[in-house]
């Protein structure tokens, strides 16, 4: 009986592998058959047809409007919203006049010290030379001004992260209804946030903060629902035979056994926090964004620079020590760790009181170092030779006109002649063919969505835009990956690379792309590009290096050649982590296609920055809306059966 | 034929009867049905859906006594002694420490005599990574709202004991082990229980350390006299350790006796293949071997070994002494062997005179067993229930 229903299993994979593909793909087929003729009869246009679109704009511009005028008088505003804003508003002035008040050498200086006792002496110095570097450029106050608002927004979320986290790892219920929504949340690009807040609390630091949590928190929820339910069963099972009441339990023992990923938590809403409170100077959050965005406004790359440099700083100094912090963990706490705590406090406070007694706590105007100019001269001096003409190459220009002519404008205009039915009967194709009919009846209804939107052209310009970005980034970053798998010494190479790449939040990577590409859709794409390439590689370098490698010694021990092992058995067994790389890949390059909005990307992105910047919300909330859709369209459509917790880049 | 057994006294620390736990989607109708009952596992599942990991136990352990249940895995032993403390809840059956009835118990009784009556020792330990050994040991106390400072000099007296002093500041992680299984057990003593289940305890072990692990729970229960409960897979862990032993097979108890029962006079074909390889003459008491004297004189001379020494022992004296040897209680003569009915158990015949009869005994003792649950309900609502096994029975 057993080894007959095991022999079956055993034969049956091939039959079964094909068949499922053919038979999803004939039902399609039937379905479409029959609903193909009548829709192209009845509407028989390319685009989405207008008989089909509902206009949202109108209701939005009045709900939009009807806030502004009872911002000041509606109890809901009164009682809660206005407590929120204002509650907002004052952390984040404390902590800024606080950071100003300690001065810079305190700030350095507590810092240093605490990095020294989490993460080691290495990072305790990196932490006070990137301090000292945020200061020599000249970006002091708006470092800290970005600084308040992350630590208010950090704590914030972490709050909101863990609650939510509790709720779902000790209740199952709650866990089915949270997850699939912070899923969701998790693979939405950062532009779509921004609109809702900006409508419920207007533009200023409030909305920034507020858009940050929501950006941030699902990180820190996740992990801590993962870290209470994946705690070995058997040590709560001794906790709870030794008579613990529900609380101890979670208190001294599933919280503490979570404590790694409560830790890998708050590393990645701090990244992602850090990520989105650059972005949300779009709407008012001041700070090392707003620097980069107005020089990105002027195409003062210089500037851009100079505020640049201080996020990335930032970003991996703040990822190192809270990833170090989560390494040390298993390790024998060291002796006397209390005094030395105390000791690193002391000294942080001696130096503080130093600064202030010596009145030196603005950064002394006499030290900055500005590299806005020479950068500037660089970039002209670019411009000039690198831009275009170049013998045999051509210049940079060229390529990305040329890339706008041959690939993204051929790519757009096929996608929007394509007729509406034959884009919704793909889009249900490929989602079916790779997940379930689920995630398929999820990615054709949001395509939908968006024709209802009537923001399809728009959308299908965005897709391009992605769809060339994609296919650039799958070429590169697979490529990359296995040669990063095949050889360990470009995979040495190749790491500290990634790991700086993948602590950067998207925003700064619009700087150097402007730079080289001026503005336009290409540069956007370029960025999309750099942007998801560390995820892929990285990937796929992972997803090859796990193959069995028992497997692999068969291979070789039958004679196959290094390029038969690799077609033959890893890229086959590597299946579902390429699978990931592509939805990750998808992913991150949407995120920073709508971004590029900013540098000339236009399309939906566009669309949000100008219905922030001329206060025409309705416009702004519809982008925002199909931003949603295609977020989702894509992540199901690429979405493996198994989706792996990833890291938020 | 009550050997190595503790003889009752008073009430049993825990009274097991018609004990079911089934798993699966309306678990509830499965032991009230006769007709279901009666399934075998595999068309159980098929039929409900539903998985019977425990189905109609009864037993008692002793106040004293090392209780072993052994079966392989899958036969749902480790999902009885979690019944006990109600870890896993049963579906149907009663439990009883000393009289109380467990499965009445609200949370706050449940937690009590979690705290304070029975500890449990786990097959992969079960410690708390991010605390020291001693810490861990004192943990027990803590969560029943014990003082920093009392709490840590209880756990270090326990940690002594189980010879692991001078490694309280460690982490588990930095322990072999044995050693964390030391820790596992003194963290079950520190709370001074009244019964110890022990779930496994050493199977992730290497063997040699298993062994010392073995000893070292024989020595404390020589010391303390605490009662034991348990579980392993083990034959010769549970030969060695257990004054008796229920075997499990498919949920059901199919034979409880003394390691002499097992090993002399399996209840069936299952419980005979089991104990095949098991070196008899180490295990069986000369009571099986032995014949009535033939004359006074045989009575009256020669050397002597006492009725619960093994099979092994008596051919020593036999073989030094060259002839048959007597067998004595307090000085009275009960029978005698010789070296052909020692050669005769070791061969694994069945042994002709006083032997014979136990192995009939011992038969029907196992079958009634088996036939426990079925009699039980009858007995449920006694208030003192009568000892459900049947090992007390006159040979």
């Amino acid at each position: 009986m057993a080894t007959l229903t095991a022999t079956a299993e055993k034969t049956s994979p091939p039959g079964i592998r094909a068949n499922p593909t053919a038979r999803k793909l004939a039902a399609l087929a039937l379905v479409a058959a029959v609903l193909v003729p009548l829709a192209a009869a009845r509407w028989s246009s390319g685009t989405w047809p207008g008989a089909l679109t509902v206009d949202v704009s109108g209701p939005l511009g009045r709900t939009s409007d009807w806030i502004i005028d009872n911002r000041d008088s509606h109890p809901l505003f009164l009682h809660f919203l206005g407590h929120v804003s204002n509650a907002v508003v004052i952390s984040v002035r404390a902590v800024y006049l606080a950071l100003l008040a300690v001065g810079w050498a305190g700030v350095t200086g507590v810092c240093a010290l605490v990095a020294w006792r989490v993460a080691g002496v290495r990072l305790a110095l990196g932490t006070a030379g990137a301090f000292l570097a945020c200061g020599l450029l000249g970006m002091w106050v708006p470092t800290m001004q970005t600084l308040a608002l992350m630590v208010v927004a950090v704590a914030v979320s972490v709050l909101v992260g863990m609650v939510l986290g509790l709720a779902a790892g000790l209740s199952g219920r709650m866990d089915r209804i949270l997850r699939p929504v912070l899923d969701t949340m998790q693979v939405l690009p950062a532009f779509a946030y921004l609109l809702p807040v900006v409508l419920v609390f207007g533009i200023g630091v409030p909305a920034a903060v507020l858009a940050t949590v929501v950006y941030a928190a699902p990180p820190m929820a996740r992990l801590t629902a993962l870290g209470l339910r994946g705690a070995d069963k058997e040590v709560l099972e001794a906790v709870e035979s030794l008579g613990t009441t529900a609380r101890q339990r979670l208190l001294t023992a599933r919280l503490p056994l979570a404590r790694r990923e409560l830790l890998l938590g708050l590393n990645q809403t701090i990244m992602m926090a850090l990520s989105m409170a650059v972005i949300a100077s779009v709407i008012g959050a001041g700070g090392l964004g707003d620097r980069v965005y107005q020089a990105l406004a002027s195409v003062d790359v210089g500037a851009a620079l100079a505020a640049g440099v201080p996020i990335v700083l930032l970003a991996v100094v703040l990822d190192r020590v809270t990833g170090a912090a989560g390494a040390r963990l298993g390790q024998e706490p060291a002796p006397h760790a209390r005094a030395l705590w105390a000791a690193a406090l002391a000294a942080a406070a001696a130096v503080a009181v130093a600064g202030r007694l010596t009145d030196r706590l603005e950064w002394p105007d006499g030290w900055v170092v500005g590299i806005a100019e020479p950068v500037n001269r660089a970039v002209g001096w670019m411009t000039d030779h690198l831009y275009s003409g170049v013998p045999v190459v051509g210049g940079t220009a060229d390529w990305a006109g040329r890339f706008t002519t041959w690939v993204l404008d051929p790519l757009r205009d096929g996608l929007q002649w394509l007729p509406w039915w034959s884009v919704l009967l793909v889009v249900a194709g490929l989602a079916w063919v790779i997940g379930t009919w689920r995630t398929a009846l999820t990615a054709t209804s949001a395509m939908a969505a968006i024709g209802v939107l009537g923001v399809w052209k728009p959308s299908l310009d965005t897709l391009s835009q992605v769809l060339a970005a994609v296919a650039v980034t799958l070429l590169v970053g697979f490529a990359t990956g296995v040669a990063a798998a095949r050889s360990d010494r470009v995979e040495r190479l190749l790491r500290p690379v990634l790991d700086v790449f993948q602590t950067m939040p998207q925003f700064v990577y619009l700087i150097p792309v402007v730079a080289l590409f001026g503005v336009g859709r290409a540069p956007a794409v370029a960025a999309a590009v750099v942007y998801a390439l560390p995820a892929v590689v990285r990937i796929t370098t992972q997803g090859l290096r796990q193959v069995d490698p028992a497997a692999l010694e068969a291979a070789r021990s039958l004679g196959a050649t290094s390029g038969q092992q690799l077609r033959q058995v890893q890229l086959p067994l590597a299946r579902p982590a390429l699978l990931l790389a592509v939805n990750q890949g998808v992913v991150l390059v949407l995120a920073v296609v709508i971004i590029g909005g900013l540098v000339g990307g236009g399309a939906l992105g566009y669309d949000v920055v100008f219905g922030l910047a001329q206060g025409d919300l309705a416009t702004g909330l519809v982008a925002g809306a199909a931003i949603v859709c295609l977020g989702l369209m894509l992540d199901r459509v690429t979405q493996p059966t198994e989706r792996r917790a990833r890291k938020g880049a | 034929m009550t050997t190595t057994a503790t003889p009752a006294t008073g009430t049993p620390v825990f009274a097991v009867d018609g004990l079911w736990k089934v798993f699966g989607p309306k678990a509830d109708r499965v032991p009230g049905d006769p007709a279901l009952a009666a399934l075998d596992p595999a068309e159980l599942r098929s039929r409900t859906g539903c998985t019977a990991a425990v189905r109609d136990v009864g037993f008692d352990v002793r106040k004293g006594e090392v209780f072993v249940v052994m079966g392989l895995s899958g036969s749902g032993k480790s999902t009885l002694v979690r019944c006990l403390t109600r870890l896993i809840e049963p579906t149907a059956g009663t439990i009883a420490i000393d009289g109380e009835d467990v499965r009445a118990m609200d949370g706050a009784r449940l937690r009590a005599l979690r705290r304070h009556r029975a500890a449990m020792v786990f097959q992969h330990f079960g410690l708390l990574p991010h605390r020291t050994v001693l810490d861990n040991v004192a943990y027990g106390l803590e969560i029943q709202g014990m003082g920093r400072a009392e709490r840590r000099e209880k756990a270090a007296e326990v940690v002594a004991k189980v010879g692991l002093e001078g490694m309280e500041q460690r982490r588990p992680a930095q322990l072999s082990g044995g050693q964390r299984q030391r820790v596992g057990l003194a963290r079950a003593l520190a709370v001074d229980p009244e019964v110890l289940l022990f779930d496994e305890p050493f199977s992730a072990l290497d063997p040699l350390i298993r062994r010392d692990m073995q000893e070292e729970v024989v020595r404390l229960h020589r010391e303390e006299g605490r009662t034991m409960v348990f579980i392993t897979h083990d034959l010769q862990e549970a030969l060695k350790l257990g004054d008796r032993i229920a075997l499990m097979r498919d949920g059901r108890v199919v034979q409880l006796g003394t390691p002499e029962e097992i090993v002399g006079s399996p209840a069936d074909d299952y419980v005979r293949a089991f104990v095949r390889d098991v070196p008899r003459e180490q295990v069986l008491t000369v009571r099986t071997a032995m014949r009535p004297a033939a004359t006074s004189e045989e009575a009256a001379t020669g050397p002597g070994v006492r009725p619960d020494a093994t099979v092994s022992e008596a051919i020593e004296a036999v073989s030094r002494a060259g002839t048959s040897v007597r067998v004595l209680d307090d000085g009275r003569c009960v029978g005698v062997v010789d070296a052909a009915a020692l050669l005769n158990v070791v061969a694994g015949e069945v042994a002709t005179g006083v032997g014979s009869h136990a192995d009939a005994a011992a038969g029907s003792r196992a079958a009634g067993a088996a036939r426990m649950g079925a009699a039980a309900p009858a007995e449920r609502r006694e208030p003192d229930p009568a000892p459900a096994t049947t090992s007390e029975e006159p040979v």
